[in-house]
């Protein structure tokens, strides 16, 4: 069952002369709970997919459809909206509310709903990232590690259909890289999240279990693993 | 969540919250102080209604009988019905009807009128007072603008006030964008962001808006009694007693509540419809769209100039206000300082000097003429006064012959210069007005010994002066002899009828004329007057007439007089003659009192816009610098970061304090100088003599206080920025 389609999907940048594709007719799909890496040079439009992906924003022209919701047709609401509830979304710089505690940029998404939170869910998730006993500690009191772990458990905090994820480890040492990764595998094995994970680094990459190579904007390889 | 993550930021960003907290306390004060201000202004004129045109809502002119009165009376509306014993004139009664409710005062009334068999013509209204209260009769035409322009007044007070305030909250919001940029990328839609932005703009104003509200009326309260101080003794002012309404209060805290939400939504929408791309992107760092140069300040502080030159320009849109009003407050005080001084110079030279030795106190007797005045001996007799002149100007025309102008005249044309409306040419030559000021005998004799001639009442003196007319300088008017004063005899004629004369005997031409507190040929510079006793006076006063309503006692008393001496002895004068006669006076250092406080009022009042405008451009600044360690913590720490020392970003901080300060009065000063420059040239005053009192005390005194602020705003961001640790800035953007 495909979770997310691209079909034909552009985004130009500027206008007349100084016109320039960071994405040129992508074709994509992804199927619910596969793990897949997108990796590319720098500058070679990955980011640029998957703040599409993100809904975060959007495409010249093509069409992107996530869990059946046609992203092109959302407006601003909508689209915050879907993000919420639909896409988990993680960064290099983590991008944590340095004024809340790390339990309340967690369940921030749920708050936004107005939602409890499944206190089991909660649980398992603080768990396996190996959060619990921070949980009221501020992000600036956490290592970087720690806080991309709490990114990611606020990106899984709604079970999101999809978990985009934008060089992860990009800030992290070697030793926290390899438990971001082990963390993003786990969720991907035993919550069957379907995880789409941007990095330049073929090591990270490999641990996917399908790698897409881009390049100018154009997918160049669509490599299975598994 | 959101009354954590706002808690959280107001207790961490004291500072920017402190500029947003500032603005919303200037802005309540500013706003209920002139809601105050107005309430009592419209109390007031309700009571200078009541007691000039008395308080009576509508009027039936007519005879009214008792009856009539009793079926008022018993109309359900009507409070009370005054018959109005002054208003009665030629038979014709008026009955004053007060109502309980005035709103229905315009349809209740002609239904009264139906009711007595009046016809509505006989029905008056108090238009002026129910205006006050925003009841209009359609026919009523007067313009009543009072409430239209409190309203405006407001209304632009307002607009001004959220131009200036939403840049305080644009500051501290603006420096969370990439915070709610992430915020929408986790899903929260752009209504949560400005509910967030909204109540949390809320929470930080509610204690600073009542305590500016409650600041506000204690400030109406002082400008009353300041007012009040001022006007003291104005003729024809009452004492304004300081009032305050709790719908004032209500319409304050409303009018102020709608200011600060605007202030707060206009930024509030503009972030929340930033795309989360955009908002994440945004480091909240100062912007260049294009590269500007700088030059002065790189000639003149090198690399540092250059820096606080372009973050002046990033900064050009959020201290727009700042500079717009620093620029017109300082100008606006400067030129006002200036304008002021020369004409308090100018109406002490032309007035107060002048009449200084001529009047210490003056009685004009109304409606009476100078030869039925019977109590001038009487005053004379006063042993305080050393000289007392009854007087009263009358209208004459005269002709005067080729032969009879002097030579000094015809060398600069005769009377080729005069306009029509002053001199006529006729057969025997040219019709003038001879103005005639009768004196009373005594005194014109002693005038006659005054310009050392034998006494006598059987004669006039001719005042024989005219003012070289080519030379527009009226401060410094040169005069020469008008007629060659060879004629013994000089025919008087009735101003409008001068086929009428009266031919009266010259004792002498001279160039001295009686102390008075009298200009002559100012306005008419070919006027001939001529100075008669009264006793003479009565003789042509038939043929002559055209006297004044009024009659003037000029009086002087001794030397060194002060002013309770003087109060003293106006009264005195008062009670001799005000039981007969209708009298008004006035005393010489009253007046100089009165002019010097109206002077001073005015000055208080408009320096009062001025430091107005002033506080919301220092405001602007403060609430700049207030947000500085969030807007410009990165610029900083990538200037450290490249080995900019703390020293060096502290000349940059003074340099831009410097020219935030100086700008508006290098802008000032030229226009400064060429405005007063154009003042002295009118009015002829020397560059030296307005020089010597030109106001650099209190302009230098408001720039400096300019100067000072800007300062201090910026010694405080500078304190705050300080803190920064370059190494957390540069690494963590959780701090972002």
């Amino acid at each position: 069952m495909n979770i997310l389609t691209c079909e034909e999907v552009r985004k130009v940048y500027g206008s007349g002369s100084n016109q320039m594709a960071a994405l040129d007719r992508i074709n994509l799909t992804v199927e619910k709970g596969e793990f897949v890496a997108v990796v590319g040079a720098s500058g070679s439009g990955k980011s640029t997919l998957l703040h599409i992906l993100g809904s975060v924003d959007k495409p010249t022209s093509g069409k992107v459809t996530i869990d059946g919701t046609d992203l092109s047709k959302l407006n601003q609401t909508q689209a915050a909206i879907f993000r919420r509830r639909k896409v988990g979304l993680v960064y290099q710089f983590y991008n944590l509310i340095p004024t809340l505690t790390v339990e309340k940029n967690i369940l921030m998404p749920l708050a936004l709903d107005k939602k409890k939170p499944n206190k089991e869910y909660f649980d398992k998730v603080v768990g396996s990232l190996g959060i619990e006993g921070r949980l009221q500690a501020l992000p600036s009191q956490l290592s970087g590690g720690q806080q991309q772990r709490v990114a990611i458990a606020r990106s899984l905090i709604y079970r999101p259909a999809l978990l985009l994820a934008d060089e992860p480890t990009g800030n992290l040492d070697q030793k926290n890289s390899r438990e971001i990764i082990d963390m993003l595998k786990l969720s991907n094995r035993s919550l069957e999240q379907t995880i789409v994970l941007i990095t330049h680094d073929e090591k990270v990459a490999l641990e996917a279990d399908r790698i897409i190579t881009i390049e100018d904007g154009r997918i160049i390889n669509d490599e299975g693993r598994r | 969540m959101w009354k954590d993550y706002s808690s959280g930021y107001i207790k961490n960003n004291r500072s920017s919250g402190m500029s947003v907290m500032i603005a919303a306390f200037i802005s309540a004060l500013l706003l209920s102080l002139l809601l105050g201000v107005f309430y009592n202004l419209w109390k007031y004129e309700i009571e200078r209604i009541k007691e000039e045109e008395g308080g009576w809502q509508s009027r039936i002119v007519g005879e009214l009988d008792k009856d009539d009165i009793a079926v008022i009376k018993s109309f359900a509306n009507v409070k009370d019905v005054v018959i109005n014993e002054k208003g009665t004139k030629e038979q014709e009664a008026m009955t004053d009807i007060y109502f309980d409710d005035m709103g229905d005062v315009l349809s209740d009334t002609p239904q009264i009128a139906r009711m007595l068999g009046v016809s509505s013509e006989k029905i008056m209204y108090n238009h002026e007072l129910l205006a006050m209260y925003m009841i209009r009769d359609p026919k009523d035409t007067a313009p009543r603008l009072i409430f239209p322009l409190f309203i405006l007044i407001t209304g632009i007070a307002s607009l001004s006030l959220i131009i200036v305030i939403h840049n305080s909250f644009a500051v501290s919001m603006n420096a969370r964008i990439h915070q709610f940029g992430i915020f929408s990328s986790i899903g929260a839609t752009p209504k949560q962001i400005r509910s967030c932005l909204l109540q949390e703009a809320a929470a930080l104003c509610i204690l600073p808006v009542l305590a500016g509200n409650l600041s506000g009326i204690l400030a109406s309260m002082g400008l009353i009694h300041i007012l009040n101080r001022l006007a003291e003794g104005m003729e024809g002012r009452h004492e304004s007693v300081f009032g305050y309404h709790p719908l004032v209060l209500a319409a304050s805290l409303l009018l102020t509540a709608v200011t600060i939400w605007i202030s707060a939504w206009m930024p509030a929408r503009k972030l929340s419809r930033l795309t989360p791309l955009e908002a994440i992107k945004n480091t909240g760092e100062l912007q260049l769209k294009r590269r500007k140069k700088s030059p002065l300040l790189t000639c003149f502080f090198g690399m540092e100039g250059e820096l606080a030159g372009s973050a002046l320009k990033a900064q050009k849109k959020a201290l727009r206000t700042a500079s717009l009003s620093l620029l017109f407050s300082f100008l606006a005080f400067t030129i006002m300082q200036s304008f002021f001084t020369l004409s308090n110079i100018s109406t002490r030279e032309t007035y107060f000097e002048r009449y200084q030795d001529v009047w210490d106190i003056m009685v004009t007797v109304k409606d009476t003429d100078v030869d039925s005045f019977n109590e001038t001996e009487k005053i004379q007799g006063i042993p305080e006064i050393r000289s007392a002149i009854a007087y009263q100007r009358a209208e004459a025309k005269r002709i005067i012959s080729e032969d009879e102008i002097s030579e000094d005249m015809k060398s600069f044309g005769g009377f080729s210069q005069a306009g029509q409306q002053d001199v006529k040419e006729t057969k025997g030559g040219w019709l003038v007005n001879a103005p005639v000021v009768i004196l009373d005998d005594a005194s014109f004799l002693a005038y006659c010994e005054q310009i050392g001639i034998t006494p006598g009442l059987d004669g006039a003196v001719i005042w024989n002066q005219i003012r070289d007319v080519t030379n527009p300088d009226f401060r410094h008017p040169k005069y020469m002899p008008y007629v060659k004063g060879e004629n013994s005899t000089s025919i008087l004629r009735q101003s409008g009828n001068e086929e009428i004369t009266a031919e009266i005997p010259v004792l002498c031409y001279t160039d001295k004329v009686p102390v008075l507190r009298e200009e002559y040929a100012t306005l008419d510079y070919y006027e001939l007057v001529h100075f008669l006793p009264v006793s003479l006076w009565k003789e042509i006063k038939g043929q002559i007439g055209g006297c004044r309503e009024d009659t003037f006692i000029c009086m002087l008393a001794r030397e060194n007089v002060t002013l309770g001496e003087l109060d003293a002895l106006q009264g005195q004068v008062e009670g001799l003659i005000g039981g007969n006669y209708h009298t008004e006076s006035e005393n010489r250092i009253r007046k100089t009192e009165m002019n010097d406080k109206q002077i001073q009022g005015m000055m208080t009042i408009f320096g009062s816009f001025c430091v107005l405008l002033a506080v919301i451009g220092i405001g602007n600044v403060f609430s700049n610098t207030l947000g500085f360690v969030r807007q410009r913590k990165r610029e900083f720490a990538r200037y450290m970061s490249v080995g900019m020392t703390p020293e060096e970003i502290r000349k940059m901080f003074c340099i831009e304090a410097l020219t935030i300060a100086v700008r508006p009065i290098l802008i000032t000063l030229p226009i400064a100088v060429v405005t007063v420059g154009y003042m002295l040239k009118a009015s002829y005053m020397e560059a030296g003599e307005f020089l010597a009192e030109a106001p650099l005390i209190p302009v230098g005194v408001f720039m400096l206080a300019i100067l000072g602020t800007v300062a201090l705003a910026y010694y405080i961001g500078w304190r705050n920025m300080r803190r920064i640790n370059l190494a957390e800035v540069l690494r963590d953007d959780t701090m972002m």
